[in-house]
């Protein structure tokens, strides 16, 4: 660091703001795993400083003209230097704030939601350790330390995914989702490889900078994108590796909220409105990246139609709203893409900390089952539930709606009509969705003939009335998350002028058919909240939808359209029997096999040679005349 | 004029194979020095046609020696034969091997 | 294509006829007896480049003082002959393997070796030149060549000597 660092405010609250988490997790781990208060304690303190440092940062940077870097030296050889240290641009300093500020809120709720957990302490080493990942990652000016702190992120994941080991659904949801990000990492690793060779570094700036076009020929361009794109799709649950977010959800729902909602699946889209410039060099690239966004948002609104899992309903809620994100990005709507990326955060997050309160005091993640526990007798969560799935929807006045008309209005600029026409199929499907899991569970069927009465459900135990006593640290959050969703939206244009002020001039108001796609998308929505209605709000309703109606095309979309089946088959037969087989065959028979017939030749040469040592003077004779006739070979030649 | 001086080498040659291949390739004491024989007599074709190529005296008067040395060589060759013979009781050189 | 060189490769012909069906014989003697037509056919070798001295010890030393040196042997050893394994496969083949390569390099150097192309000339040498060359230049060889033949007279007589006395007086 050539400027000292304590003197340099924004440097030292750069360095804390990333630095702290890192020191909780090690005291954690080392010092206080006996003492859980004490390990929540040191986390929380860390997390609180970093969110403070956050919003210093943003603050005092909020009119930053040029991108500020801080590099030391790392690695340097004759041809290649890679600095590591900080990089702060408004995008990052965007993200940090929601990075830090949702990390504060989600350890908060987790001292009610995780509290008599025997693995307390475990858990909040590992989600100061995320914490360090993630923070570091906004910040990185180099794509290698940030490919690192990815790689950190998706350890941490998996460790919190896996948390509850004695599980065997967890373990093995923990594994998928390490190797499934792990296969998108092999093609990020490849594409920064060839951003290497050709560019000689993997410095952000000059990425997005014009020595980018000035050493890398369009071909390469292309290639690199679509590699590096290759860990997004990894890393943001996209289409075709898109299954292991649902099984995340047996992590707890805390993680779910902080990793596999806001922050950790949204880093792959934070990589592409990082590298916005970049992308944009290939238009090739931009239009797979939005064919790529606009399949996995509808395959993966057609798998939460049909889900009674109330997480895993979330959960593909996530893949598609992260859909949605990289088709605004893909199609140049930087602003569009990074202020979704940023409601979303809010409102995600508030969607499961709901869910979560629910289930820690029900007991169960099902819809139907949680409608008959009477949660909807619980206030605060049930307003919260109501305005994120409103915000989820699109619905006026609350920031969901103000970034889906930002992504709207991207898609509406594009000339072909299919992705606009492919995006507002979407709004309606979210919408149906969304109030399809906040009618069913606030509506609970009539009781039956005798099977299920009100007196019954009061009896079990989990009433409204008899709130848990964590249940007033657990609910703060979900306050501050649903004040800053109702919010948001309102801080559209200054943040607009922070992130882009200086690159794009006042937008033209689009003309003629243009100008209805807002009320168009407007309508949908509430035309899919009226549907969700219809279908299972209505007093006397039936309480199946219209896809349930359709038998084969529910077991389609419950089956997530069998992409899990093809990666079974996938892996049990080209990979275990034919790869692997391959490999294990090589292994026994040529490299064992050649290493061992040297060993046999050796022996047998040996053998040879003793014979012809054994006394019979005609061999050494035979030896002498082929000593001298190989001797005549070389004075020949 | 005779021949080119490559014929005289190459027929040397051919005399020295045939020498080589029957001590080698038969299994019998007596043979082995037969070949030897054979070799020692190639060679001297050799040196003769040498001397006629160099117009020089000096071949010829290895030849001599040549001679000479072959008769000691059978000698002493035969007379150790018939000794080893007397100890072992055959002529085949596989039964020689208490050395090994 | 002259006389001489006609007598040279009939005479060269004889020579190698002879050696090779001296060396396929099971008989020992028959090996021997065709071993002298191959020595006679040297000693005309010898005639007719110019050395006729050298013929003619030929035939007195080789021919007859060698090889009746191997007769006497044969006679006094009878071994039988059809004992003899003839040409085991791990002998004679790599002894041809090599044979030939050793042929084929010998042809191909003497082939591209500059000086070999010439043509030899007719000389002779008398024995009183030869006699005297040898004599005058060469005679400290003889004297050596005269101890190592004193040195093989002990060896042989020796060797020759037996053993005890009650072995009988059979030996050379």
């Amino acid at each position: 660091m050539t400027i000292f660092w304590t003197e340099d405010a924004t440097l030292l609250a750069a360095i804390l703001a990333t630095l702290l988490p890192f020191v909780s997790f090690v005291l954690i781990m080392v010092l206080t795993r006996a003492r859980p208060r004490l390990s929540a304690g040191l986390s929380i303190v860390a997390v609180t400083v970093s969110l403070g440092c956050a919003l210093f940062l943003l603050v005092r940077h909020w009119n930053l003209q040029r991108p500020i870097q801080y590099t030391g030296r790392w690695l340097a050889s004759t041809s290649v230097e890679i600095p590591f240290g900080f990089l702060l641009d408004p995008v990052s300093l965007l993200m940090l704030v929601v990075v830090a500020g949702i990390c504060f809120l989600v350890q908060v709720y987790s001292l009610g939601y995780m509290a008599g957990d025997y693995g307390f302490s475990r858990y909040y080493a590992f989600m100061s350790l995320f914490a360090w990942a993630m923070l570091n990652l906004t910040l990185s000016p180099t794509i290698l330390q940030l490919y690192i702190f990815w790689e950190l992120v998706g350890l941490s994941s998996y460790l919190l995914i896996g948390f509850w080991y004695e599980k065997f659904s967890a373990t093995q949801a923990g594994k998928k989702a390490f190797v499934m990000t792990r296969a998108g990492d092999v093609a990020f690793f490849l594409g920064l490889l060839t951003v290497l060779v050709h560019l000689g570094n993997f410095n952000i700036l000059e990425m997005n900078g014009p020595q980018a076009v000035a050493h890398m020929s369009p071909a390469i361009l292309t290639l690199s994108a679509l590699l590096v794109f290759g860990g997004i799709v990894g890393k943001s649950a996209q289409f075709p590796l898109m299954t292991w977010l649902p099984d995340a959800m047996e992590g707890p729902t805390p993680v779910s909220a902080l990793l596999h909602s806001a922050t950790m699946v949204a880093a792959g889209v934070y990589l592409f409105a990082r590298l916005f410039p970049f992308f944009s060099l290939s238009p090739t690239a931009m239009t797979v990246f939005l064919a790529i966004g606009t399949i996995s948002m509808l395959l993966a609104s057609t798998m939460a139609m049909v889900d009674r899992d109330i997480k895993k309903v979330w959960a593909y809620s996530t893949i598609s709203q992260l859909g949605f994100m990289i088709m605004a990005l893909a199609a140049g709507g930087y602003f569009a893409g990074a202020f979704h990326l940023t409601t979303h955060a809010g409102f995600k997050a508030l969607l499961f900390l709901c869910s979560g309160l629910f289930i820690h005091c029900h007991g169960t993640n099902d819809i139907y089952e949680l409608a008959n526990h009477q949660c909807r007798r619980q206030r605060i969560p049930t307003i919260c539930l109501l305005i994120a799935a409103a915000a989820l929807s699109g619905l006026p006045p609350l920031s969901g709606f103000f970034s889906k008309e930002a992504i709207m209005a991207a898609l509406a600029g594009l000339s072909n009509p299919v992705w606009l026409a492919a995006g507002l199929l979407g709004v309606f499907m979210t919408a149906y969705y969304a109030f399809r899991v906040i009618f069913v569970i606030s509506f609970p069927k009539p009781p039956a003939k005798g099977s299920e009465s009100r007196p019954d459900s009061s009896a079990s135990g989990h009433d409204g009335s008899h709130l848990p006593p964590e249940y007033c640290v657990m609910a703060w959050p979900l306050i501050i998350l649903a004040l800053i969703t109702v919010l948001l939206g309102f801080f559209e244009s200054p943040l607009k002028h922070f992130l882009v002020g200086r690159l794009i001039a006042g937008e033209a108001h689009e003309s003629g058919a243009l100008a209805l796609v807002p009320y168009l998308a407007l309508a949908l929505s509430v035309a899919g909240v009226g549907l969700a209605w219809i279908e299972f709000g209505r007093r006397g309703a039936a309480r199946v939808g219209f896809v349930e109606r359709i038998p084969p095309l529910h077991k389609l979309f419950a089956e997530r359209w069998y992409i899990d089946d093809f990666y079974r088959l996938f892996v049990d037969r080209v990979i275990d029997r034919g790869i692997s087989t391959l490999f294990y065959e090589n292994d026994n028979k040529v490299i064992d096999g050649g290493i061992d017939g040297m060993c046999k030749g050796t022996v047998e040469g040996g053998r040879i040679v003793a014979l012809l040592n054994s006394g019979m003077i005609q061999y050494r004779l035979l030896v002498t005349f082929a000593v001298m006739v190989l001797l005549s070979l070389y004075f020949f030649f | 004029m005779i021949v080119p001086f490559s014929h005289v080498l190459m027929l040397a040659g051919i005399l020295f194979l045939l020498g080589m291949f029957c001590a080698v390739a038969r299994r019998n004491l007596i043979m082995i020095v037969l070949g030897v024989e054979i070799m020692l007599n190639a060679a001297s074709i050799a040196f003769v046609g040498a001397s006629v190529r160099w117009q020089s005296l000096e071949g010829q008067s290895f030849v001599l020696f040549i001679l000479a040395v072959a008769a000691t060589e059978v000698s002493v060759g035969l007379a150790i034969i018939v000794y080893a013979f007397r100890r072992t009781g055959s002529f085949d050189p596989g039964a020689y091997n208490i050395l090994r | 294509m002259t006389l001489y060189s006609f007598i040279f490769y009939v005479v060269a012909a004889v020579i190698v006829a002879s050696t090779a069906v001296a060396i396929t014989r099971r008989n020992l003697v028959h090996a021997v007896i065709y071993l002298i037509f191959s020595f006679f056919g040297t000693a005309m070798l010898f005639y007719l480049l110019g050395a006729p001295l050298l013929a003619v010890l030929e035939v007195i030393i080789y021919a007859g003082a060698i090889m009746v040196l191997f007769l006497f042997i044969l006679m006094m050893i009878r071994t039988e002959s059809h004992q003899e394994l003839m040409f085991p496969l791990s002998q004679w083949l790599p002894a041809a393997l090599f044979g030939l390569i050793y042929v084929g390099v010998g042809f191909l150097t003497v082939a591209t070796t500059p000086g070999t192309e010439i043509t030899l000339k007719m000389v002779l040498a008398t024995p009183r030149e030869f006699a005297l060359y040898v004599f005058q230049r060469q005679w400290f060889s003889v004297e050596i060549v005269s101890l190592l033949l004193l040195v093989a007279l002990m060896g042989a007589l020796h060797l020759g000597k037996g053993e005890k006395k009650n072995n009988g007086e059979d030996e050379v």
